[in-house]
């Protein structure tokens, strides 16, 4: 019997942790942002959330963005993110994968 | 997704099936388990608009739970990763590959028996493919004599962490280097190389996050040059891009760099490397400049260095494309033959610029769409005895390679350019007129390569090159 013994090749990642949001409870006075990273279809499922939101939750705001930076796909920055959080309580995002 | 939510604001992003364990451990190496996900069966590109609200109909309980209900922090695999992702999607007359966890293996060490040495060599290699660790190709043992071997090739300790490499934020120490350039074949004398060619995935600018993660065929195209290239006997000559034994140097760098992509940077296919076909140049694709052939400055020279200088260049590729032409021996004519391998409005690149720039938003780099021309050394002679430097190339190439705008459109998303450039909108009513498939003449990188041909390559690029020197 022959043994061979060899070295493991995967790196050890960088440990985050960011706690996620707090959810609210309901979309009762809520914004909701829909953010679209420009690829294609990403507006029309958007344009069919913002339908059914508001259907089902009367008194719902919303509110569409799109990334300052990028090209087929846009993103958005922490300057951008920091504006959408100003103003929209939570965010609906399609990019597409 | 991330940013908002550390921003306190609770998200949640449609994401198609085979993309839902990509989404869960892109999302996890940001800091986020459990990013809420409202699952729909195909992505949206290419889908018709009755298709896409029936997805989104269906889905839209899922939008309701996400943004209300409170998301675990649990280690656990969700239910929709382990529903979703049993297998990759190998075809119907392919394996039926099951997706291993690479990093569920956590022993330094690993020990496999056989009769004899051959048949744990062979355990071995099916192991590591078993994890994911291997690119399908017979891997050398990385014992701990073949690394320490490795580990004479630079000055650095072994513990040293050279970089963090996405999209996983791997540690790459100067041991997992040598351990992945064992593992393909490489020399100690190759770490050098290897070392600078990391740092060179870890720039900012380079944004690896997106070329290696992409749904497209990124390969790291390294181009070598400087005296270390000549040393190391990285064929810039006959059939420089390999096969074969003349190239077997070219070979092993390139293959190295996609085990340390997939091992360090924990870019694995079907995990974090959602390439839709993939591509051959992915195994391996290093080259070194023919200097003593070109007729200009070598190219790491055009980019700042002195000619003693040795570096790695990595420039992310996508498809190739010859650039034939025995006929020709002005040069305005063999610009006209380059000119129509640059308008291929199939290839993602070509005419980009129009929708913006490559923008990484974490480190607010922007990058153009360069593409990467290899150029026979038979081809320069042409341009040389004219009296045309490479920005005169360039130039020309920027003049010459154009196409309608209504063509280069006829794949783009045209609000993206709305978003990007609203000052070319007149073009809408001008489709006939005639745009750059480049935004700048630099755009088109030139390099000498080859043996005695009138014919190199043409390579379309994913942003932009980054050079940096070889040193240690």
């Amino acid at each position: 019997m022959a043994q061979l013994e060899v070295l493991n090749p995967v790196a050890e990642s960088e440990e985050k942790n960011i706690p996620p949001a707090a959810r609210p409870k309901d979309f009762a006075g809520k914004r909701v942002g829909l953010y679209w990273n420009i690829k294609s279809g990403g507006d029309v499922a958007l344009d069919r959330v913002e339908e059914l939101l508001k259907e089902r939750f009367p008194g719902i705001t919303t509110s569409r963005h799109i990334g300052s930076v990028g090209f087929m796909m846009r993103h958005l920055t922490p300057g951008d993110a920091e504006r959408v959080a100003q103003i929209c309580d939570m965010v609906v995002g399609t990019t597409n994968d | 997704m991330v940013e908002l939510e550390k921003q306190g604001v609770p998200t949640v992003i449609f994401t198609a099936q085979a993309f839902v364990k990509d989404a869960r451990q892109s999302a996890k190496t940001f800091g986020i388990r459990n990013l809420p996900l409202a699952v729909v069966p195909l992505p949206f590109s290419n889908q018709s608009g009755e298709s896409i609200r029936k997805m989104v109909d269906d889905g839209f309980d899922q939008i309701t739970a996400g943004l209300t209900r409170a998301v675990s922090e649990s280690e656990a695999e969700p239910e929709e990763v382990a529903a979703s992702s049993e297998s990759i999607d190998c075809g119907p007359m392919g394996c039926e590959l099951t997706p291993h966890d690479a990093f569920q293996v956590r022993e330094e060490r690993l020990i496999y028996d056989g009769r004899d040495l051959l048949e744990a060599c062979a355990l071995m290699n099916r192991k590591f493919l078993e994890y994911g660790w291997g690119d399908g190709f017979p891997l050398v043992p990385p014992t701990s004599g073949n690394v320490e071997a490795m580990l004479q090739g630079t000055r650095r300790p072994p513990d040293e962490v050279v970089v963090v490499l996405e999209p996983g934020f791997g540690q790459a120490t100067v041991k997992k280097i040598a351990i992945n350039a064992v593992m393909a074949g490489c020399l100690p004398e190759h770490m050098p190389v290897l070392i600078a060619a990391i740092k060179c995935l870890a720039k900012p600018e380079m944004y690896l996050r997106n070329k290696a993660m992409s749904t497209g065929p990124h390969a790291p195209l390294m181009v070598i040059n400087g005296p270390l290239a000549r040393t190391l006997k990285i064929n810039s000559g006959t059939c420089a891009l390999g096969p074969g034994a003349a190239s077997a140097v070219n070979t092993v760098l390139g293959r190295a760099l996609r085990l340390i992509m997939m091992n360090i940077g924990h870019t694995y296919p079907g995990i974090s490397d959602m390439d839709t076909i993939g591509s051959p140049t992915k195994y391996s694709l290093c080259v070194a400049e023919n200097e003593s052939r070109s007729p200009w400055e070598p190219y790491h020279v055009s980019k700042g260095y002195s000619q003693e200088d040795s570096t790695v260049t990595i420039h992310f590729v996508y498809g190739l494309c010859e650039l034939y032409d025995f006929a020709n021996s002005v040069p305005e004519r063999l610009v006209e033959v380059y000119a129509t391998a640059t308008k291929n409005v199939a290839q993602l690149s070509t005419g980009n610029w129009v929708l913006g720039r490559r923008s990484d938003p974490r480190y607010g780099t922007q990058e153009m769409e360069h593409n990467f021309m290899l150029i026979c050394p038979e081809h320069a002679q042409v341009f040389d005895k004219a009296g045309w430097s490479r920005k005169d190339l360039q130039e020309a190439m920027y003049k010459a390679a154009r196409m309608p705008f209504k063509t280069l459109m006829l794949n783009k998303e045209s609000k993206a350019l709305d978003a990007a450039h609203p000052e070319l909108r007149w073009l809408y009513d001008n489709p006939e007129v005639l745009v750059p498939v480049v935004e700048v003449p630099v755009c088109f990188e030139i390099a000498v390569v080859g043996g005695n041909a009138g014919r190199g390559t043409y390579f379309y690029g994913a942003g932009g090159p980054v050079t940096v020197p070889i040193e240690d």
